[in-house]
């Protein structure tokens, strides 16, 4: 079985681009994916493409994918739809880790994408919620903001946790996404602001939510053979995990963390043969703040109830031991749903090569984590540095 | 026309066995209204009803009060007879939801009185005349316009069983008709009641039917105790009380329209419960009901042992509002529709969850005993595939996660309510196996009738059927949970 690498990794500037088309944007991710690549890229050698969306507002509901591809000009490639929620692109990166290392491809498309600001606040709304636990979930009056702020309400209540914790993920993560010019909210912010931000669903405030984003994403994965041919520094993807869980918060064991995400993430750290220890950083699903503080515990950071003294003592400070989110976030830099799984990629490739807005210094291990919904399904990726003449 | 053919025989001492009664927690001051209005306000205070509440809701909540604090059980009900003149719907029986509401048995007979206020006098007959247990559940919530009737509409229900053996006993009934109409009428077509407004001949009209039909009953009306007659006013009941031989107070006992408001055909019936609380054993009770058009239902009833109803506490509790809130819960002041619709789930698929969204119907495992909520698919816990033994949650649990969902926050098929009633809380309720069972289940359910944000992790909340949303016309009822 051949390793899959990453020798590409693009994405579109994230934000509200009402005048744009889901697949013009993704031509701007896949022509910014090509131009990190370091050798000469041929764009008939894809054979594959899998491509993550939730379903850009309802307008595409099926054949998204091709209609991707056909666009761009991948004239006649298969091309798969991934539909994993907030997930989708996180799994679509594994379907195209698969494909490789079955041999049945050699060089593979993955990305995804979204648009949704186009249309009115009721619009999105509708169609966001029905991803998570439709019949009951849904039905008792939530989006996905309420699911999560359920989620801390239970986590601030169990842990010597506060808001203002929760304030601290987004302070963090807009000074990391103020220096990301493909950030949609590219500026920082202070504790104060976002302690005082507006309720949108208590504890979670304004500024606990990421936006509602427009933007896509792309990967090229490529076999051994290829990724040697092409790249002169490519990126190993040494473990690979994922989990599924009860898609409703009630229905799962745990209310202050996402048991899909810790088995993904052994699953991944299995894999690779590695533990926690070893990461130098982290890209985590911090779609809501309390989403961050579960990541750190989801993913072994930290014991359960710790989270909030790593922000405190800035552990996860582009400066700290374990860097997390150096993209922005979700956050910071948006959240275009099918979009988010991949444009973490982009964020660790840059890291393990040295070319990220926030470099953290010389890593050699980062791990990507992607939720759909409130943890329906998950993926954990680790992303290695391969030392140069190793491929 | 006393005592008509109907009548039960005098041996079976058919009469009230449990009452129910049920109020909206909000309640408008008539000071409000004054400052708004500029003139002095036609009650003292009226109940608001919530967004998600309405005449359905309120029967449900009076009738299970009734089952409370009756000795036998909803499935020992033959007869279920209920009236408003403000069905949710304009056409359906609302009936049968009712009953399924409140666990009754599905092959009873039920009786719907309706398009009068006079209506809850004819359900009580309707439930007097059964063979067997008779569930009478009187509830409404009548709509007006904010500047005419609207400013003295309030809202409320009542339930009554009625069986053999009572100790208050319908001791007789009369009627009383005229043509006269234009009293108070509702156009086709149209939600809020309108009157003409020719007082002398309304109040003349009021007055000789009601007080003709009250005289009829075969009562010592000397012993008369309490009398509840039509009160859409504080003043009215009075007037009629001029044409009896009752005294001020006893017309006083019976009046609960300044404390409630204007309930449509359910004033009286609170009236008659705040009546047989007030009056000692031995008393005499007598209920005038009208119905514009013009009819009146006199009933009288013989207290061998006082009732404790509950009014009184009920009446007493409650939450003020303002006038303009007052409107808005109402939604007179405009309704929303939304952009793009809400989510889809599909009514048959909605039905098959009844169970759980009326009665908290879950499963236990028989494989590893743990209880699955909703019961369906691999079992929660071992994840075996396996068919789940029914068993019952209770229906008072503890909130173990909590949101209260801000303004511009609510999914789409919660934004009229939301405009309507403000923010609202949501939360992840745990519920024990009902009865001596072992084992909880967890699920989502909005939390109503407290500020959302004073609800937190940790507390008791007790389950009360109200509106979720409503989708093709059609409004879903399900659980929601009030905070003790």
């Amino acid at each position: 079985m051949t390793d899959a690498y990453i020798i590409g990794a693009g994405q579109s500037d994230f934000g509200s681009f009402p005048d744009r088309s889901y697949r013009s944007l993704f031509d701007d991710a896949f022509d910014e994916a090509v131009d990190s690549v370091d050798g000469d890229f041929d764009a008939d050698d894809v054979d594959e493409a899998f491509l993550g969306t939730l379903g850009v507002g309802g307008r595409q509901l099926g054949l998204s994918g091709p209609a991707v591809t056909e666009h761009l000009g991948l004239h006649g490639i298969p091309t798969t739809r991934v539909e994993n929620a907030c997930a989708a692109s996180g799994y679509a990166l594994r379907q195209a880790v698969m494909a490789v290392r079955s041999g049945m491809a050699d060089l593979v498309l993955a990305g995804g994408y979204e648009v949704m600001t186009d249309t009115s606040g009721d619009h999105t709304k509708w169609w966001l919620g029905v991803s998570g636990e439709t019949e009951w979930e849904r039905l008792s009056g939530t989006t996905f903001a309420g699911v999560y702020a359920q989620m801390a309400s239970a986590y601030l209540r169990a842990h010597d946790a506060t808001v203002e914790d929760l304030s601290r993920v987004a302070v963090k993560n807009h000074g990391n996404g103020a220096r990301n010019p493909h950030a949609h909210l590219g500026f920082e912010c202070t504790l104060e602001d976002a302690m005082n931000a507006p309720d949108v669903a208590a504890p979670l405030n304004l500024y606990h939510c990421c936006p509602t984003t427009d933007g896509a994403s792309a990967v090229l994965v490529a076999s051994e053979d290829v990724a040697g041919q092409l790249s002169d520094a490519p990126v190993r993807v040494s473990g690979a995990g994922a989990a599924s869980g009860r898609v409703g918060l009630f229905q799962r064991e745990s209310l202050t963390g996402i048991p899909a995400s810790a088995t993904a993430a052994e699953r991944a750290y299995q894999e690779a043969g590695i533990s926690p220890d070893d990461l130098d950083f982290a890209e985590v699903h911090d779609c809501f703040a309390i989403a961050e503080l579960a990541a750190y515990e989801d993913l072994g950071f930290c014991d359960r109830g710790e989270a909030p003294r790593l922000l405190r003592e800035g552990v996860t400070d582009p400066d700290g031991d374990l860097p997390v989110n150096t993209s922005g976030g979700l956050k910071s830099k948006g959240h275009p749903i099918g979009a988010t799984g991949t444009g973490q990629v982009v964020e660790a490739f840059a890291q393990l090569r040295g070319d990220a807005h926030v470099q953290v210094d010389d890593p050699e291990i980062g791990v990507a984590h992607n939720v759909g919904g409130s943890g329906g399904g998950v993926t954990v990726h680790v992303f290695e540095r391969v030392a140069e003449g190793d491929v | 026309m006393s005592g008509d053919a109907s009548d039960a025989d005098a041996g079976d001492r058919r009469g009230v066995v449990a009452t129910g009664l049920y109020l909206p927690r909000r309640r408008l001051d008539g000071d409000e209204v004054e400052a708004a209005w500029g003139t002095s306000p036609p009650v003292d205070r009226a109940a608001v009803p919530a967004a998600d509440e309405d005449a359905l809701t309120m029967a449900v909540a009076a009738g299970r009060d009734a089952l409370d604090r009756w000795d036998s059980a909803a499935a020992d009900v033959a007869h279920l007879a209920v009236a408003t003149t403000t069905p949710p719907l304009e056409e359906e029986a609302f009936a049968p939801r009712i009953g399924a509401a409140l666990g009754l048995a599905s092959e009873i007979s039920t009786a719907t009185t309706t398009q009068s206020t006079a209506a809850g006098g004819e359900a009580l007959l309707s439930g007097a005349d059964a063979d067997g247990p008779a569930l009478v559940v009187v509830a409404d919530a009548p709509e007006g316009d904010a500047a005419t009737v609207g400013r003295r509409v309030g809202a409320g229900a009542a339930a009554f069983l009625v069986a053999d053996d009572a100790d208050v006993v319908l001791a007789d009934r009369a009627r009383e008709s005229t043509d006269a109409p234009g009293l108070r009428l509702r156009e086709r077509g149209q939600t809020a009641v309108s009157e003409l407004d020719i007082t002398t001949y309304e109040r003349e009209t009021v007055r000789d039917v009601v007080s003709t039909a009250v005289e009829r009953l075969d009562v010592a009306h000397d012993a008369v105790g309490a009398a509840s007659l039509h009160q859409p006013t504080g003043d009215i009941p009075h007037r009629i009380g001029a044409a009896l031989p009752y005294d001020g107070a006893a017309i006083a006992r019976g009046t609960v329209v300044d404390d409630v408001g204007d309930a449509g055909a359910a004033t009286v019936a609170i009236g008659l419960l705040a009546g047989l609380d007030a009056v000692e054993a031995g008393g005499t009770v007598v209920a005038g009901f009208f119905g514009s058009g013009a009819t009146a239902v006199g009933l009288g009833f013989e207290a061998e042992s006082r009732v404790e109803t509950g009014v009184e506490a009920a009446i007493g509790a409650g939450e003020a509002v303002s006038y303009p809130a007052a409107l808005r819960a109402r939604g007179a002041i405009g309704r929303t529709e939304v952009a793009g619709g809400g989510a889809h789930v599909s009514l048959p698929s909605w039905q098959r969850t009844i169970p759980q969204r009326y009665r908290l119907v879950a499963g236990r495992c028989p494989e590893c005993d743990a209880v699955a909520f909703p019961p369906e698919g691999a079992c929660p816990a071992c994840h075996a595939r396996v068919d789940f033994e029914s068993e019952r949650l209770a229906r008072t649990g503890e909130i173990v996660a909590v949101t209260a969902i801000g303004q511009g926050g609510a999914p789409p098929e919660f934004v009229e309510q939301q405009r309507r009633d403000g923010p609202f809380a949501v939360a992840i309720v745990e519920a024990p196996v009902a009865g001596d069972g072992t084992g909880s289940a967890r699920f989502p359910a909005q939390v109503t009738g407290r500020d959302p944000g004073s609800v937190s992790v940790g507390d008791a909340v007790t389950g009360a059927l109200r509106r979720i949303y409503t989708a093709e016309g059609v409004t879903r009822y399900g659980l929601k949970f009030v905070p003790e």
